[in-house]
């Protein structure tokens, strides 16, 4: 099936806002979804954007029954290992249910890469569920190790209360 | 002790770049380090930087026996969960050893937290090593949870050639 990658644009935004809760209902946390499409206009187009994304479409004869040919994304952004420098984090790699089997998840994938290292990027980090064997065994046959598994790299979070308890000085 | 905490300067980068090492040190990691303080000048103050950072100072009469007053630094940057929305990541929270338990590892810590949160950013985040408990404790005090424990996240990253692999592989534009 013919498919494009493009860099995402503002108009984008309700697309990508519709396919985040369609992840989000995959991993089992659609009522954890607080973003909103008027979020990502304003954190992902704005002067210093907090994200970048690009979208997979398909030509109009292979829409969804919905009509949508926007039918996959990956959002990421720039991060940094104070011990390598530059890397590149992604957030989020979708591909609509209909539209998998085709290469369009690897295609995505592989743009982040490409644009991780064009801006000087050496490493691509992302996280997954444990259970999500799915794509463990899809990201394991691209060639990524699992650093939690291998160094016992725990993630760890702040939010809500302890978060506004830790920010008084 | 008296101590301050404020935003590195480009000059603080070669104070930074040694507490890295001393920090990598303490995690079996020295021969991972492979940035200078060059680097962190090129990439935590150019236009768009991928990083910020903040450092400890103690005055001049308190400084540690090899006579450096930049005691702790705190790398973070900002990130985005598709979920909640703003985020900021804590990469790297460091005070030398002869300068711990006088509150600045929290000062750091408290002061990352207030620059997130006047940017709206509504989760501070951080890995920590598994075998590493004081810094879990330290955390945890803090009202961190660990995530791969109760949720079952893994990190999981390409680089090297399975990177260069990954990126030959892309559709042409």
């Amino acid at each position: 099936m013919d498919f494009s990658i493009r860099a995402a644009n503002v108009e984008d935004c309700k697309d990508i806002a519709r396919m985040i809760v369609e992840l989000s209902e995959y991993e089992k946390v659609a009522d954890q979804v607080k973003v909103t499409q008027r979020d990502l206009e304003q954190d992902g187009f704005s002067k210093n954007p907090f994200f970048h994304g690009i979208v997979a479409e398909v030509p109009e004869q292979h829409k969804t029954k919905d009509g949508h040919t926007k039918i996959g994304y990956a959002l990421y952004f720039y991060s940094y290992s104070s011990m390598s420098g530059r890397a590149v984090y992604m957030e989020d790699l979708y591909v609509m249910p209909d539209f998998r089997g085709k290469g369009i998840g690897k295609a995505l994938m592989s743009k982040v890469a490409q644009l991780g290292l064009a801006a000087g990027c050496n490493q691509l980090n992302f996280t997954v569920l444990d259970w999500n064997k799915q794509s463990l065994d899809f990201y394991f046959s691209q060639g990524s190790v699992d650093v939690t598994a291998s160094m016992g790299y725990h993630c760890m979070r702040c939010e809500g209360e302890a978060l506004e308890h830790l920010a008084q000085p | 002790m008296l101590f301050k905490v404020r935003p590195a300067a480009k000059e603080d980068c070669k104070e930074i770049s040694r507490m890295i090492l001393e920090l990598a040190s303490y995690e079996n990691m020295t021969d991972q380090v492979k940035i200078t303080h060059e680097e962190l000048e090129r990439d935590g103050f150019c236009p768009n930087p991928f990083f910020e950072c903040l450092v400890a100072e103690v005055p001049e009469e308190h400084q540690s026996k090899e006579g450096v007053t930049i005691v702790g630094y705190a790398l973070y940057f900002y990130t985005y969960s598709t979920w909640k929305g703003r985020s900021v990541y804590l990469e790297d929270l460091y005070v030398m050893t002869e300068f711990r338990g006088k509150g600045i590892g929290k000062g750091l810590l408290s002061k990352v937290a207030e620059v997130g949160k006047k940017k709206q950013c509504v989760r501070l985040q951080l890995s920590v090593l598994d075998w590493n408990a004081p810094s879990r404790d330290f955390y945890a005090a803090k009202g961190a949870q660990d995530l791969t424990d109760s949720e079952g996240w893994h990190i999981l990253r390409f680089d090297g050639r399975d990177l260069d692999n990954l990126a030959n592989e892309a559709p042409e534009d």
